[in-house]
């Protein structure tokens, strides 16, 4: 099944597994990235000076001792950074002025001319602050009483579908009112009602953050950095800065993984900032792996109170679910993933009456930001659970619940959206009959217990209405092709696809493709960021539509010089033919220095460069009140998981024994990297459901390293486990193809949980389910002893 | 700080340096050698980006002095392929799609390469053993495992 | 500082040429000077800023360090500086120390026991050290050079507290010692990690076991425990239920129950300290079946 297969003569390289573009360059040590770039002897190192109270007023600050150091080239403070910088509302500080809101936040930033230079002056500025009560759980921070992190919130900048409540410390609230959610509990023949909890995790990617800016004497700046969103951090910190974006060049080579981490601005501000003050010099910051845990985004906690009713057939009646999510010191970029969680907040379900409420909270607790699955896999993980239990309290199989409820084509989702044509009910299927769903299989030992759960997901592109996406096709001498593009390359195989998609709609072979790396923002056409699992299909459609720009230029030049009609031509593994004169010409031979004119002297033609762009026109706006609209996002990906797994009666570990993924992806470009994705994201999935959780005490991570937050190891992983690709055309998606990089996670978690369920009928508040919290369970249920 | 001349071989070429006592294989390679294949991910001995072999043996690289070189042999990612020539593990990782952002790639092939030369037909789970060492968060290791298995095999007599 | 640095900070690196020499310098900068092995504890503590050595003193070349002896009449002696994949794949320790050799082979990962010593897992004197178990049910002594020459050390009185030994400023430990073990015995470690594989120890129990016609039960048992006392633990009283009584599963479990009753666990990011306790139970009771079934 993991063979890749070449592209075959003369058939389009879409929807073959072809190799990845950049595999060779990984496994040679050759790929570059953002640490490995050289920048010679004049590189500065910077370190951050970051607050150790979770909640304070600065009350006085002095750089004088640090600033004397030798070595020491420059110190900046908040005094440099009066603007605010954010995604979606701009509530941050590049460096605190005034106050400090979470265990880590920056305070004065050091360049000096070693690492430890700069970190021995960072040990000497002298901070005073004023300790303030902070704010450590989401629920509490809506109350009235509870201490304001951000007094100023009435005056910050935010998009128009962000609506923050002025005086208290909710930076968002989205709701849907649908139907009449109050009279419908009474048609219920089972209610459930419960509250989930998720922890705080952090991505992990296994790079860590690195930055490295420079000013020129004309404040032109250059950030080279490990980026999913070169084209946003330029905009967002050419705003903050009060700069013009032109001056901002963003050069970033490969990521070494992003998972979300990388999206937005975090760290990068920082290293342009202090640059700033020693112009001409690069000046780099790189997080250290401690400072990777709690310095960037993290996913940001939730508590969930789920009530869902059925009727006697097991058919949803309604929903009432409540989201506090624990956002952090600034969402600028989390108000966006409770409006997604809010949207999106029944689920892959269709219900006739709905409230949701996602309630965004600022915390004193590290910045919540995106990561992969944007709020789906915290939602999701209470929700299928309440499912799995209303299914069983109607005493209904939970896959025939989910198959009789779950969202259709054609259904009119929550927000009043018309769903378009969804694969989710073959993915329960297929989900189910991969894991032999209603069979139980024997434990390996007597102290063992077996059982199964599914769930289900749906996840949309969260995004504004309109990123756009943009594309250059471009010919060589020799006829190959180079693409150019904004989308970045951070392991989940875009470049590949992109080239498969170019050389299709081209009709050229895979393998004469390249596409131009490392990003840069001065010569590589516009991408709104690389987050939403949008690329393959909002990048898909800018380069498809530049290639077969690219296209019909070659094909209008041959068919004026061979006077024939384009109509009749083609161009099939890098020729062009007549379909009608038989006439063929290799590529090579044309798309730079064009044809003679057939008609006399001259030539026709020239080089040839395709251009394409896209960006949705569709999105509409939701009503504030009630959720409603009539396109709330622009597609579902949806799928399902199932998984068995075994519980040690002696020590409460669980065992994924096998795991199915099945997602509709609408086209798969590329079969194998499809499954890869649906692979990796499981295993990150299992990750978060056994082990992981930022252990937060009064604002603090008590275990920001590797030793202590653990993560999924090769020892960890199933030893089965199936990716089955379900393909429900998206219309306006290239080829009919929708993401998938994030939705491989988001049914994880409380697939496990509804099978630790089946098997030892425990279910627990949240996860990760560490073995001791599964025994502690097991032996209150009276399980073990 | 003391600083110490050392002469080693770097991939089967000599190196002689003046490295500070304080100084890591990892950084004497990454940032004074320019070798870059080999990652930093922790600086602590736990995720395995900077593992090279060590006088034959896999070795966090962050976990050892440039100093205590002196004298032994280091190979690191640039130099498994020879004459152009891919190593099968690097074969068998790109054919398997065990590749993905290709952070963890070199560690995990340096691991693997280890792992055949002294176990040339390794089980399931003392391919997991022997990776558990080298965290991925992309790929969900089965196709790494599955890599090193093909390759196991790719070197058996026909 | 809230984190770690980003790399080692600055001191000497020292290589002395023989022991009396390393050990002089050792005593002369007390304090201020380590001896070091693989540096597995050593660098991550520099690092974290918890120790601040102005001197490392590396002692692996230094006489006998990278020896491992077995010699059939006194048993195994492993040089300090023999390292843990090295002491797993020896021959010698496989056929007759097959206990130290799963214990080993629990510690961290294949790269890092490239590094790390059996001697630094004792000497950095972690309650969770893995080896450490084994070493005490082996009685295991440590081999000291110090000012005064040297000297034996049983593992069993070598511990004072977490990170605490009985070795003094100028001390090298050379080298750890294995007696035979008993005849036809059998040892089992059993470690509970987060992971499957690789994690530091949440609890771990080692369990040696033998034929004894002397003991009224007809065998004798020892056991350690890690992770769930300042100091890696022998719960003697459960090892003497298990040689006075005759051997039954109640009895097993009545000695699961003593040892999880002499652990005293903490509560800590790894995990809380009733889990462990009943960890201690269950895993002995695990451990001791899987020995008494060996011993047949
Ligand atoms: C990522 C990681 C994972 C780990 N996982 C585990 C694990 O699973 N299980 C486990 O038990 N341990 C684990 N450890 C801890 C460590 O690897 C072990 O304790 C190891 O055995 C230490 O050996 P070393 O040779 O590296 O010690 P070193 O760091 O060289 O020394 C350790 C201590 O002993 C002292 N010392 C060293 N040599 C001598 C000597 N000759 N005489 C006197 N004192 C001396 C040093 O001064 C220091 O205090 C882990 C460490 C890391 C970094
Ligand atoms: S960088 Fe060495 S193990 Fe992570
Ligand atoms: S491929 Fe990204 S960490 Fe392994």
């Amino acid at each position: 099944m993991l063979k890749t297969k070449p592209a075959a003569d003369g058939h389009t390289p879409v929807g073959d597994s072809v190799p990845r573009l950049d595999a060779h360059d990984k496994v040679t040590g050759a790929a570059q990235f953002a640490d490995d770039i050289q920048f010679g002897p004049g590189l500065l190192q910077a370190r951050i000076l970051r607050s150790p109270h979770a909640h304070a007023l600065i009350k006085r600050l002095d750089v004088s001792r640090a600033l004397a150091l030798p070595g020491v080239k420059a110190i900046v403070t908040g005094e440099q950074t009066p603007g605010y910088i954010g995604l979606y509302l701009q509530d941050r500080h590049i460096f605190c002025r005034d106050r400090v809101r979470y265990i880590g936040d920056p305070v004065a930033g050091v360049a000096a001319v070693d690492e430890a230079t700069a970190e021995q002056a960072v040990d000497l500025i002298e901070v005073e602050y004023e300790p303030l009560p902070a704010v450590f759980d989401p629920v509490e921070g809506t109350r009235p009483d509870a201490p304001l992190l951000h007094p100023d919130l009435g005056q910050y900048e935010a998009v128009n579908f962000i609506f923050p409540k002025p005086g208290s410390n909710i930076s968002n609230h989205f709701k849907i009112r649908r139907g009449d959610v109050a009279g419908a509990w009474a048609q219920c023949a089972a209610v459930v009602e419960r509250e989930y909890r998720v922890p705080h995790i952090q991505h992990v990617p296994i790079e860590p953050h690195v930055a490295v800016a420079k000013w020129d004497d004309k404040d032109k700046i250059t950030l080279w950095a490990s980026s999913q969103s070169p084209f946003a951090q330029r905009n967002l910190i050419a705003k903050a800065l009060h700069l013009s974006q032109s001056q901002i060049q963003v050069i970033a080579p490969y990521v070494g993984g992003g998972f979300g981490a990388k999206a937005g601005v975090s760290m990068e501000a920082l290293a342009v900032v202090i640059a700033g003050a020693v112009k001409g010099r690069p000046v780099k910051l790189r997080l250290t792996r401690e400072e990777e845990f709690f310095t960037t985004f993290v996913r940001q906690g939730l508590v969930a109170r789920f009530k869902v009713g059925c009727d006697q057939d097991g058919r949803l009646q309604a929903l009432e679910n409540t989201y506090y999510w624990d956002a952090g010191a600034y969402t600028e970029y989390g108000v966006n993933m409770t409006r997604a969680g809010g949207y999106s907040g029944t689920g892959p379900y269709d219900v006739p009456n709905v409230k949701v409420d996602s309630i965004c909270v600022y915390t004193n607790h590290p910045v919540g930001g995106p990561m992969r699955g944007f709020g789906m896999p915290e939602l999701h993980s209470g929700l299928e659970q309440a499912m799995d239990d209303l299914a069983h309290a109607v005493g209904v199989d939970p896959v025939e619940f989910r198959r009789r409820n779950c969202i259709r084509g054609g259904d009119i989702v929550a927000t009043g959206m018309t769903m378009h044509p969804t694969g989710l009910p073959e993915c329960i299927e297929k989900a189910a009959a991969a894991i032999n769903w209603g069979h139980k299989s024997s434990p390996s030992a007597p102290n063992k217990r077996r059982g199964k759960g599914m769930a289900i997901m749906w996840k949309a592109p969260a995004m504004p209405p309109n990123a756009g996406s943009s594309a250059r096709v471009q010919l060589n001498e020799d006829g190959t092709v180079m693409v150019s593009l904004g989308g970045q390359e951070i392991g989940q195989g875009t470049f590949t696809v992109m080239a498969q998609m170019a050389a299709a709609a081209l009709g050229v072979p895979y393998d004469w493709v390249k596409v131009a790396g490392p990003i840069d923002t001065d010569s590589s056409p516009y991408e709104w960021q690389t987050v939403a699992s949008r690329l393959t299909w909002s990048m898909g459609n800018a380069v498809s539509a530049a290639a077969r720009d690219a296209r019909r230029q070659i094909l209008e030049m041959v068919a004026k010089a061979w006077k024939e009609s384009p109509d009749d031509l083609d161009i099939v593994d890098g020729q062009v033919i007549s379909y009608k004169s038989e006439e063929a010409c290799s590529l090579k031979d044309l798309v730079i220095y064009g044809l003679p004119n057939p008609d006399g002297d001259g030539w026709i033609g020239g080089p040839v460069l395709g251009r394409g762009s896209f960006m949705p026109t569709y999105v509409t706006g939701l009503d504030p009140e009630t959720g409603q609209g009539p396109r709330a996002v622009v597609h579902y990906t949806t799928g399902a998981q199932a998984v068995e797994i075994e519980v040690d009666l002696d020590t409460g570990k669980v065992e994924v024994l096998r795991a199915v993924a099945a997602f509709d992806v609408g086209k798969a470009i590329n079969p194998d990297m499809v499954r890869a994705q649906m692979e990796g994201g499981l295993v990150q999935g299992i990750s978060t459901a056994f082990f992981e959780s930022l252990q937060l005490k009064n604002g603090r991570v008590l275990n920001p390293s590797f030793v202590d937050y653990r993560i999924a190891t090769a020892a960890d992983a199933p030893p089965q486990l199936e990716a089955i690709i379900v393909e429900v055309p998206q219309d306006d998606g290239p080829w009919g193809a929708r993401g998938i990089g994030e939705h491989s996670m988001v049914p994880t978690i409380p697939a496990i949980a509804n099978a630790l369920y089946d098997a030892v009928g425990i279910r627990l508040e949240a996860p990760p389910f560490t073995a001791e919290k599964v025994y502690l369970a097991m032996r209150a249920a009276g399980v073990v002893q | 700080m003391a600083m110490h001349r050392i002469t080693f071989t770097l991939n089967g070429a000599r190196e002689r340096v003046e490295v500070p006592s304080n100084q890591t294989l990892l950084q004497l390679l990454r940032e004074r050698l320019a070798l870059t294949g080999t990652k930093n991910g922790c600086t602590a001995g736990e995720c395995g980006a900077c593992t090279v072999l060590w006088n034959g043996e896999p070795v966090n690289s962050c976990l050892v002095l440039a100093v205590e070189c002196d004298g032994t042999e280091v190979v690191t990612v640039e130099g498994l392929a020879h004459d152009r020539q891919l190593d099968p593990v690097q074969t068998a990782l790109l054919e398997a799609g065990g590749v993905q952002c290709g952070f963890c790639t070199p560690g995990v092939l340096l691991s693997a390469r280890a792992l055949l030369d002294r176990n040339p037909r390794p089980s399931d789970y003392e391919i997991r053993d022997a990776l558990t060492g080298n965290l991925c968060r992309c790929t969900g290791y089965l196709r790494i495992i599955e890599a090193v298995k093909a390759a196991a095999r790719a070197a058996e007599p026909a | 500082m809230l984190t770690a640095h980003p790399g080692l900070p600055e001191f000497d690196y020292i290589k002395p040429t023989t022991l009396p020499e390393a050990s002089q310098f050792l005593a002369e900068h007390a304090g201020e000077a380590r001896p070091f092995l693989g540096g597995t504890d050593t660098f991550v503590r520099l690092r974290d800023g918890a120790w601040k050595d102005k001197y490392l003193v590396d002692v692996k070349h230094l006489d006998g360090m990278q020896t491992l002896a077995f010699d059939p009449a006194a048993g195994l002696t492993v040089g300090a500086a023999v390292n843990m994949n090295r002491v797993i794949a020896a021959p010698e320790v496989q056929a007759h120390y097959p206990l130290l050799a799963e214990a080993a082979h629990t510690v961290a990962s294949y790269q890092l026991r490239t590094r790390a010593t059996l001697v630094g897992n004792a000497c950095n004197a972690s309650p969770a050290g893995d080896t450490v178990g084994a070493g005490l049910v082996l009685n295991a002594e440590l081999l000291i050079f110090g000012v005064d020459g040297g000297r034996r050390a049983p593992l069993a009185t070598f511990f004072r507290g977490p990170g605490k030994t009985t070795l003094r400023p100028g001390d090298i430990v050379t080298a750890i010692h294995y007696p035979l073990p008993p005849a036809g015995h059998a040892g089992r470690y059993l470690k509970l990690g987060r992971n499957a594989l690789g994690d530091l120890a949440i609890v771990g129990v080692t369990a040696l076991g033998y034929r004894d016609p002397a003991a009224p039960s007809g065998y004798r048992f020892r056991l350690a425990l890690a992770s769930v006392a300042p100091m890696p633990l022998r719960p003697v009283q459960a090892e003497a239920l298990l040689s006075d009584q005759p051997l039954s599963e109640a009895g097993l479990q009545a000695a699961a129950e003593a040892a999880a009753a002499a652990a005293t666990p903490i509560d800590d990011v790894r995990g809380g300290a009733e889990y462990r306790r009943l960890m201690v139970r269950n895993l002995t009771r695990q451990a001791l079946r899987d020995v008494w079934q060996r011993l047949g």
